[in-house]
């Protein structure tokens, strides 16, 4: 018994729940809404923890007909999109991040690269480090305009 | 707007590095991640020959050490045993472009569709390969996955790839690491060292002030996590102490901070999604204070739990105030989502080589199993409920025993035959009764009783290109995917072992 007033809860089946056996620190759970199973009948090559609700969707309305390949499509057609939605968005929070250099939260990156603090480091010693390794790379590259030279052809 | 685009980045590219267009035509933009863009590009070497080439062009907000520290993976372990090397590396301030060779590559999706047996076995044998060189280097790689080791099925080369995460083991050959290894030493466990007690010079350099950035649980970071991807703003007030933190601890702990929760009762079906990102130094911090029983600060109840009392809901379905109110472990997770661990998962602040182990027997298992990704998980609890799916709840929990953790999990599965697991999902089952059964019959064959595959057989396999070789997977395949994974790291194979093991028999 403690003279902390305690509040307990249980939680709700289905969880998982993982502490440390110092019990030192703070445990942390999970409830699911769906327990992960294993989807055997999912078209290869998707994961096998796909959860399943646009195919549900598609199997009522065809009244939970054979996986045909247009099902097959439709997955990998769809991974395809997540894969790019989530480049899309990626590129959208790219411009949102932390700058290691300045230690520092930005909205916009461009405008912090700009910023006075990040200019300044930018052109500090701290790259000494990084040159310091560069300078060990025997740069054998031939320096030639022709190269120069197809590079405007080829962005006309 | 997508060919001009990359024009357009091609442009900006010259731009800011300009000694790139002495040397270089950049012909293509071929990625583009969190922390940086890669181009394809030709140059004539002094040689006269012509060659391809990737420039790596960092995220100018990238850490001078964390970049020097990738150059150094490249320059020493790298360019040998299919580790990508570094062949230069460009600077005009902030912007860093390395350049390594190019390998023309496969998608792992087009290969899963089209690959035999034997290449399979070949592509395994490679990447330990690769792995058996970084960790005998003691790098840990902390994002081995498909896309991070690059196959040319025509030249029969294969490189592993990217260092941007890479962690160093306690007595790693790489200096740079040894940055990101003192930190992690530091945010582990009860051995917490003061900033001081470092004798790294770069340490010290890169350790400063600035306050606390956070980010949801619910949204896995792709790469390096931290609050590069999402910076979530207004609960920073709980947060916000300014504390001596390092630039590594952003990127390369994705930690979570219980600094505060919304009340204390459980909400039924709601699980606290919204743990913060903080660094190792806020929580050493915090530990500290906690631990001499005074307020931080950072606790909304702070006077009614304590965080060092014990409460009964240890090993039962049960959280209470006191128990939630303790500190976050903090432990490395920097990775991808699917990939990681079951120790990684856990949050045991002590990894080793051994998660870069498991993440290439998850690369197995896609290619067992014909399915890419094979775990798919918004969270790393959920990660962890589909791997207990796999591999037993019971032998996860006495896993986890060993490395430090109690797991209650409500529902119990028990661990699969891994054979009848890939058979079933590659749909090769009914297939390989029936060859299996005409074998029987035609060649009574010891091995082949055994279900093992010598060498004869790779050859017959090569004659039924129609199976590819899927109709006879032999035993050994899954006894290796079987140890690598192995839920617990202590015993889990390591890359020099399973490069012994009789699956690789005759390679």
């Amino acid at each position: 018994a403690t003279r902390y007033r305690t509040k307990a809860g249980r939680l709700k089946k289905p969880f998982i729940k993982v502490e440390d056996i110092t019990r030192y620190y703070r445990p942390f759970y999970h409830q699911f809404d769906c327990y992960p199973e294993i989807n055997y009948h999912g078209p290869n090559p998707c994961s096998p923890f796909d959860v399943e609700k646009k195919n549900k969707s598609g199997d009522k309305q065809n009244k939970g007909k054979t996986r045909s390949k247009h099902h097959e499509m439709s997955c990998s057609e769809k991974n395809r999109r997540m894969e790019r939605k989530i480049m899309e968005t990626l590129k959208e929070k790219k411009k949102r991040g932390y700058c290691e250099c300045c230690t520092v939260k930005y909205d916009d990156l461009k405008a912090h690269l700009k910023s006075e603090q990040h200019k300044t480091f930018s052109q500090s010693t701290e790259f000494n480090v990084v040159d310091q390794i560069t300078s060990q790379f025997d740069c054998d590259f031939e320096e030639f305009p022709k190269v120069k030279m197809k590079r405007v052809k080829c962005s006309v | 707007g997508y060919p001009a685009e990359i024009k357009m980045d091609i442009d900006r590219l010259y731009e800011a590095v300009p000694q790139l267009s002495k040397m270089f035509l950049i012909e293509d933009k071929i990625g583009e991640g969190t922390f940086s863009s890669v181009y394809l590009a030709s140059a004539q070497l002094k040689s006269g020959l012509i060659e391809k080439f990737a420039l790596k062009h960092l995220i100018p907000t990238s850490h001078p050490v964390r970049i020097a520290a990738e150059l150094q993976c490249l320059a020493i372990a790298g360019g040998q045993d299919n580790v990508m090397g570094v062949k230069s590396c460009f600077r005009k301030d902030d912007h860093v472009v390395i350049v390594m060779p190019y390998l023309e590559h496969v998608s792992f999706l087009d290969l899963l569709g089209s690959m035999r047996l034997e290449e399979v076995c070949k592509y395994m044998f490679n990447l330990l390969k690769a792995l058996r060189r970084i960790h005998h280097f003691g790098i840990i790689h902390r994002d081995i996955k498909p896309s991070n080791f690059l196959y040319n099925g025509h030249l029969k080369k294969y490189a592993l790839v990217d260092f941007g995460l890479a962690q160093g083991t306690p007595d790693t050959e790489i200096n740079l690491l040894k940055v990101v290894k003192t930190e992690e030493q530091q945010g582990s466990g009860s051995r917490c060292k003061p900033t001081t007690s470092s004798g790294n010079k770069v340490f010290h350099t890169i350790t400063i002030n600035k306050p606390l950035a956070q980010q949801t649980t619910g949204k896995q970071p792709i790469k390096r996590p931290g609050p590069l991807l999402q910076p979530k703003h207004g609960k920073e007030e709980y947060l916000n102490l300014s504390t001596q933190r390092s630039v590594f601890g952003e990127r390369s702990l994705n930690v979570c901070c219980a600094g505060y929760f919304e009340g204390l009762g459980i909400k039924p079906g709601k699980s606290m999604k919204t743990t913060d990102i903080a660094s190792r130094k806020i929580i050493t911090a915090k530990r500290k204070i906690s631990t001499k029983g005074t307020t931080s600060g950072l606790v909304r109840k702070p006077t009614i739990c304590p965080s060092h009392l014990t409460c009964d809901c240890f090993m039962t379905d049960k959280v209470c105030n006191v128990c939630l109110s303790r500190r976050q472990q903090v432990a490395p997770r920097a990775g991808t989502p699917g990939f990681r661990a079951p120790e990684v998962l856990m949050k045991c602040p002590q990894q080793t080589s051994a998660i870069d182990m498991w993440s290439a027997g998850v690369v197995f298992l896609s290619l067992l199993s014909a399915r890419y990704p094979f775990f798919k998980a918004s969270d790393d609890l959920t990660a962890l409920t589909q791997i207990m799916t796999i591999r037993g709840s019971k032998e996860t929990l006495q896993a986890a025993k060993s490395f430090g953790k109690t797991v209650l999990c409500s529902k119990e599965s028990p661990a699969l035959d891994l054979r009848t697991l890939c058979e079933r999902l590659r749909g090769t089952d009914s297939m390989r009764k029936k060859t299996f059964n005409q074998n029987i019959e035609v060649l009574n064959c010891s091995h082949l009783n055994q279900g093992i595959l010598c060498n004869s057989d790779f050859k017959s396999i090569e004659r039924s290109p129609d199976t590819k070789g899927w109709d006879r997977v032999p035993d050994l395949a899954y006894d290796l995917l079987d140890k690598l994974l192995d839920l617990n790291p202590a015993t889990r194979i390591t890359a020099e072992k399973a490069l012994q093991h009789p699956f690789f028999e005759g390679l």
